[in-house]
């Protein structure tokens, strides 16, 4: 009661409340969270920069080939090489952030071109983009990337380069639907007929106002989405390439002594890639939500 | 006086595919609005009143769209017509006074025409909704929607003096409390308030010409009521002039000087609204008449009598009869006049000074 009994606001007027009380502490706690990984990922390259891990993470050590966690110096352990986990972990995440943010760019700015060429424009055009973008769909992403792979070299971001062409057709495909459902509320026509010009109709009304949390949900997603896809690669020996450090190939190395009871060099990765892209995806989920908040409709 | 809309012959027309053949929505249209007047056009759904609306603003999006007639107003920087050089993106093909082909040329002609209206839409002619809340960005507070207009249309660019502005026009169409309302979404909003939150945006330019495309359709009735009378109190405020577009005949007839009965994408009868709306006149085009003929008046609801309907259905605008377009729902044909119904369309007549009917029945009485 006393909560609400400080303030006098109009029905409907939330922009006076202080902000933990304006939306979910879910969504709050979804999006506190996913920042920490963001935070975390960012101090992995201030960490990279300023030399501030506790080992070089492709030395190898000889001596301590193996050695489980919590050893002296490693409290990671190491791994069949005696390179230090915790220090790998660390520079790992690197392998995905740039090229995850570069797939994501592609998509996302291809995207929303066509989507907004086939939704707000129409006519033949938007035919044109509904067959190019069922073209890239129907073609199988992995053995696109295999064959680029092939056909230049086993780069993380050619790699992205292709999955970021190939989420073209999801951000459009909403982008366009999200259009042709706002054109049937008829905001659209009377931003037109309010004399707004088409640019900032499509860019403010339509893009910003409309389709941010579509935008970031998409982008959130689409991180996860790298981390994993590095990580299958990794799998088929197409990821990043040995020695430099990534979570997918941490996991596959060491994955060849799993069952001999060293379950560490590939747990310890493992979790790194549940709990980062839990994180972007509660972000992603709690911006939604907030930015969705009480308004639609 | 100088009139401030003049539209004369307009044509819309769409082309349906599936029917091959055009749906005539509007059809050779005229009508003027004077300074600081009102004209109300009324009729049936599908009557091309909206359209009409939406090819004055240029808002006809589908092909071919406005083929033919002019559309004069006074702007700001002198007489425009809106329809300049249609002619020259148009190619049509008539047979016997009907379309029978048209070609056009629509990409050309939008970009001409955005260049007309570029400073007229929104500026000089403002436009209101039906279904006020759909015509609203639900994602931005009204506050933010009104002084985006005011930015875009007025000498006041900085924020702060916009958001001044915006509460003066919330105050204006009786918002309670525009300061607080400022930062409120459409979504907590009532149908209501956000039609006088679109009437506050369309106002806010100070326009010379405002089109209220059926402004209280989907209201309450009460809320309707008082919809009506904040437009009527803001005309007198401000001296605006309306195109007001509505079949709700009680609606029009508190607010409108002229009227305009349209059916089939043609105005039937025009004049004083006083004199259109007149149960007891003797000159009167016989869908004008059903219509009235249609409202319950209080004595038919005390004695429980049936309400009177028009007979058959709305005009099928693609496959136009050469004749009257009202001849198959008419009940006032007389034998004389039966075979001029059925074959020549007739044209629209001046009976009194400023009433115009289009009926055969009158064609015998001299014009004028």
């Amino acid at each position: 009661m006393k909560k609400y009994s400080q303030t006098t606001v109009a029905i409907g007027d939330f922009s006076s409340l202080p902000f933990w009380q304006k939306y979910s502490t879910v969504d709050l706690i979804y999006v506190a969270y996913g920042l920490l990984i963001v935070v975390l990922v960012l101090a992995s390259y201030v960490a990279g920069m300023f030399d501030l891990l506790p080992h070089d993470p492709q030395q190898i050590n000889m001596d301590m080939l193996m050695a489980p966690p919590a050893t002296e110096g490693y409290w990671l352990g190491t791994d069949f090489m005696g390179r230090d986990i915790y220090s790998r972990l660390i520079m790992g995440i690197q392998a995905y952030f740039l090229p995850g943010l570069l797939a994501i760019s592609i998509s996302l700015a291809g995207g929303v071109l066509l989507g907004v060429l086939s939704g707000y424009v129409r006519g033949k055009l938007s035919t044109v983009i509904t067959y190019f973008t069922n073209l890239i769909d129907s073609f199988p992403r992995l053995v696109l990337i295999l064959l680029v792979v092939a056909a230049f070299k086993p780069d993380i971001y050619y790699i992205m380069m292709v999955m970021g062409i190939t989420g073209i057709p999801a951000v459009a495909t909403a982008i366009a639907n999200k259009i042709l459902f706002l054109s049937q509320k008829n905001f659209i026509e009377a931003a037109i007929a309010l004399g707004l010009r088409t640019r900032v109709i499509i860019l403010k009304h339509i893009l910003w106002y409309n389709c941010r949390a579509l935008l970031i949900i998409q982008a959130t997603l689409g991180m996860g989405e790298a981390i994993l896809l590095e990580t299958s690669l990794s799998y088929l020996g197409f990821g990043v390439q040995e020695p430099a450090p990534s979570w997918g190939n941490m996991v596959q190395s060491g994955a060849n002594y799993f069952l001999q009871g060293n379950f560490w060099p590939s747990t310890a990765p493992a979790l790194a890639i549940l709990f980062t892209i839990l994180g972007f995806n509660l972000l992603g989920d709690g911006l939604n939500n907030i930015l969705e908040d009480r308004r639609s409709r | 006086m100088e009139a401030l809309l003049k539209i004369e012959n307009l044509r819309t027309y769409f082309y349906s595919r599936s029917k091959q053949a055009f749906v005539r929505a509007v059809d050779g249209v005229s009508l003027e609005v004077g300074q600081g007047e009102t004209v109300g056009i009324v009729g049936e759904s599908g009557s091309g009143k909206s359209i009409t609306a939406m090819s004055i603003m240029g808002l006809v999006s589908t092909g071919p769209g406005v083929i033919g007639g002019s559309i004069h107003f006074a702007s700001s920087r002198g007489q425009l017509n809106l329809l300049q050089d249609l002619d020259a993106y148009v190619e049509i093909e008539e047979k016997n006074g009907r379309v029978m082909s048209v070609n056009k040329d629509e990409s050309g002609w939008q970009k001409f025409s955005e260049r007309m209206m570029k400073d007229l839409r929104g500026k000089e002619i403002s436009m209101i909704f039906q279904n006020p809340r759909a015509s609203l960005n639900p994602f931005m507070t009204v506050g933010e929607q009104i002084s985006e207009a005011i930015r875009l249309h007025t000498s006041i660019k900085s924020p702060l003096e916009a958001r001044e502005r915006t509460i003066y026009w919330l105050e204006q169409v009786k918002i309670d409390s525009p300061g607080l309302r400022f930062n409120t979404y459409p979504s907590a909003m009532s149908g209501g308030m956000c039609q006088r939150v679109m009437i506050a945006m369309a106002l806010s330019s100070e326009p010379r010409l405002l089109i209220a495309d059926e402004p209280t359709t989907g209201l309450d009735a009460t809320i309707q009521s008082k919809i009506v009378d904040l437009i009527e109190e803001l005309k007198i405020e401000t001296g605006i002039s309306t195109l007001l577009i509505s079949h709700d005949i009680s609606v029009v007839s508190r607010l409108s000087d002229r009227v305009a009965i349209m059916y089939g994408g043609a105005v039937v009868e025009y004049g004083p609204t006083d004199l259109l709306l007149d149960t007891t006149a003797q000159i009167k085009h016989p869908y004008t008449a059903a219509l009235l003929a249609s409202i319950p008046s209080e004595q038919k609801i005390r004695d429980k009598a049936e309400l009177q309907t028009i007979e058959g259905d709305v005009l099928d605008t693609i496959n136009v009869p050469p004749g009257c377009r009202f001849y198959e729902r008419c009940n006032q044909i007389t034998p004389d006049i039966e075979f001029k119904c059925a074959t020549q369309h007739p044209e629209l007549r001046e009976y009194t000074p400023g009433h115009q009917i289009r009926c055969w029945r009158f064609a015998g009485l001299t014009a004028r």
